[in-house]
């Protein structure tokens, strides 16, 4: 119990360091770096959780092939360094006032609302895996989310390709 | 999380394994003499041509975003091809069987509208 | 990791030995590569440094370990440095999940005067119930190994080949996760000790109700799933960056590919890496479809443990897990030496040639591959549970 507790407390410091890392560093691709730390790192939180399926889920798409995307992304163009990292002004000092009462009050209200974090997960229903019974919910309570989520892929699909033949960029259709 | 400190532990020990060696090859190799040469960038041993940013052909970005869709998709078929001995078991393979064929169908229609449209085209 | 320190001790000690075999692994497997190319190509390879030229190896890595260690001079040093440390990671954390033998039990015993009590020691480093999903979420992260070190090198080749070898890599993660559905569907299961337990006894399957038994052919999975094999073990080549889609790496059109910038030991590490993808491949090719450590009928858990019945109950589930370890090793070198048979074999695939592969044949077969196993597996099954 008491590795867990380590366990589990080191993990979350390392991931909200990884996390504020990605929003004040200067460089870009540093930032994108943290990020997918960060990703690899909410996984683990899922793992913890008891939704296995979830974490692996999380590293396969997320960390595996959105922040590839990303850092890909990023890779190519000639980035230089934000010289400043953090802006001056009156109107973004309320800005950034503003969201750290937000974060605070978000914070403050998951602590409220959240059970104690290192008891295991309650018993899923009816018992057994717990990713057979996601299976299982998926295809019969939540069946027309799961065929609308389909065809939504299927927009997406079309709408990236057309937007990169969008008229006067390098691929638009003569 | 006692299945996933393990997990760590190793990628910790990959780390510090990877870096002892680094250390271990820098200790004992020969010390680095810059000169102007050595570090350019290799091209083949000629003087760079071009400078500034690359550009890159966006096939690459299509590339990568139609592969997120693709692999949200296989990754829905994952816990359908886990319960699908359960759903025959109980009498009701026929139906996970064409819910599923709906998703594929759309999943295929996407493929071949892409191979149709000339998005995986590759020069 | 376990209960108490002995169990830690050993586990920790169980899971740094899998990643050295895999350190290990490479220079036996590159002086392989390099005499059995020499031998198909027509000539000798490497034979004067040693017996047979094994210490041709280590002589290669002293002089790796002893090249010039320098940054090249627009690179990022963090960045450049890091990116073959990170090239190990995806391999080891892979290695790690799959089961290369029978657990081991062991008794209670006494040592340094207190008991230590039963353990149960499984022949990997750490198993989970959703193994496979692991396994394809830590492979995907070798795509950040070929991108930091093409960036890290900020040389216009190495970005390109680091941008060519990441497309093409997540290109066949496609065709290499439908495979698996194909797999899933005919196991029902995610864990890899469960798949090769239910690949013990002869092949039998219930067909509409009936159960068809061949008496002299194992319950393997090659013999469901032919199709999906060989489309795994195409893609599994294109993960690991293996001719015939070695383009990333070829000379004479990238220089090295994402690697140019490299040499010495930071060399070395990008190819444990690479042959780490080989071992990590070629054992779940082992584990899906050719049955794993059991051989049926000769070498199962149940006839090897009774070959062991004189000795004391530790010590026989001990050597139990040891033969049935070298069944499933020789299975596993066979694989890899099909790898490497394959390399100087076949020509190298032009890079649209291969992105129309992934894309335009793997994928749709793939595709028919699942719906045919989903349609075949809910005719056979329903009026009867296999």
């Amino acid at each position: 119990m008491l590795w867990e507790a380590i366990g589990f407390y080191s993990l979350a410091l390392f991931l909200l360091f990884f996390a504020f890392k990605t929003i004040t560093v200067p460089n870009p691709i540093h930032a994108a770096l943290y990020l997918v730390l960060t990703m690899i790192g909410v996984a683990a939180v899922f793992f913890h959780l008891g939704a296995e399926f979830i974490a692996g889920v999380q590293m396969i798409v997320y960390a595996g092939a959105v922040m590839v995307l990303f850092v890909m992304v990023l890779m190519l163009f000639d980035l230089r360094a934000e010289i400043r990292s953090f802006s001056r002004g009156l109107f973004s000092g309320a800005l950034k006032v503003m969201s750290a009462a937000m974060l605070a009050g978000l914070a403050l209200g998951a602590a409220n609302s959240s059970v104690a974090i290192l008891e295991a997960p309650a018993a899923p229903l009816g018992g057994g895996d717990i990713t057979r019974q996601l299976g299982i919910m998926l295809y019969t309570k939540y069946l027309y989310a799961f065929e609308i989520l389909g065809i939504l892929l299927l927009v997406v699909a079309v709408g990236v390709v057309s937007v990169s033949r969008i008229k006067g960029g390098t691929h638009a259709r003569h | 999380m006692s299945q996933l400190l393990p997990v760590f532990a190793l990628a910790l020990f990959v780390i510090v394994f990877g870096c002892v060696l680094l250390a271990f090859a820098n200790l004992i190799s020969a010390k680095a003499k810059p000169n102007t040469v050595k570090d350019e960038s290799y091209e083949c041993g000629l003087p760079s041509e071009t400078s500034g940013p690359t550009k890159v052909p966006i096939k690459f970005y299509l590339t990568a975003i139609l592969f997120i869709l693709f692999d949200i998709e296989i990754i829905f078929m994952y816990p359908w091809a886990l319960t699908y001995g359960d759903f025959i078991s109980h009498g009701h393979g026929l139906y996970v069987f064409l819910a599923m064929a709906f998703f594929l169908l759309v999943f295929i229609f996407g493929l071949f509208w892409e191979v149709k449209a000339k998005a995986l085209d590759w020069e | 990791m376990g209960t108490d320190a002995f169990e830690i001790t050993v586990n920790f000690v169980k899971m740094v030995l899998i990643f050295l075999m895999m350190v290990q692994i490479v220079p036996l497997l590159v002086w392989v590569e390099r005499r059995g190319s020499a031998y198909i190509q027509n000539r000798f390879g490497p034979n004067r440094v040693g017996p047979l030229g094994l210490m041709q190896l280590l002589a290669d890595a002293v002089k790796f370990l002893t090249k010039e260690e320098f940054v090249p001079g627009r690179g990022y040093p963090f960045i450049y440095y890091a990116a073959p440390v990170v090239a190990m990671i995806p391999a080891t954390l892979a290695l790690n999940a799959l089961p290369l033998s029978i657990p081991i039990h062991v008794e209670a015993f006494q040592m340094m005067g207190s008991s230590w009590g039963p353990y149960i020691f499984k022949f990997q480093g750490y198993d989970f119930g959703i193994g496979i999903v692991f396994v394809l979420g830590v492979s995907s992260l070798a795509a950040y190994a070929l991108l930091l070190a093409g960036y890290g090198s900020n040389n216009k080749y190495s970005m390109y080949g680091a941008l060519r070898a990441s497309a093409q890599t997540i290109s066949y993660e496609l065709a290499m996760g439908l495979s698996i559905v194909g797999v899933i569907l005919l196991f029902n299961t995610f864990s890899f000790s469960e798949i090769i337990t239910q690949q013990a006894g002869p092949l039998s399957f219930g067909f509409m109700g009936r159960n068809v038994e061949i008496g002299w052919l194992p319950n393997w999975g090659i013999f469901y799933q032919p199709l999906g094999a060989l489309i795994l073990f195409a893609a599994l080549f294109a993960e690991a960056n293996r001719l015939p889609f070695d383009l990333p790496e070829a000379e004479g059109e990238l220089v090295a590919g994402y690697h140019t910038e490299y040499s010495g030991f930071k060399f070395n590490m990008f190819f444990i890496g690479e042959y780490g993808h080989m071992l990590v491949a070629s054992i779940l090719m082992v584990i899906f479809f050719f049955g794993g450590y059991t051989l049926y009928p000769w070498l199962t858990p149940e006839t090897v443990a009774a070959w062991f019945t004189g000795f004391s109950p530790t010590q026989a589930s001990l050597l139990t897990a040891l033969v049935l370890h070298v069944v499933m090793m020789t299975k596993v070198v066979f694989f890899l030496w099909i790898f490497i048979w394959v390399r100087w074999t076949l020509p190298r695939l032009r890079y649209d040639q291969l992105m129309d592969l992934g894309w335009r044949t793997m994928l749709p077969w793939a595709l028919f591959n699942t719906v045919a196993t989903a349609i075949i597996v809910l005719i056979a099954r329903t009026g009867g549970v296999n």
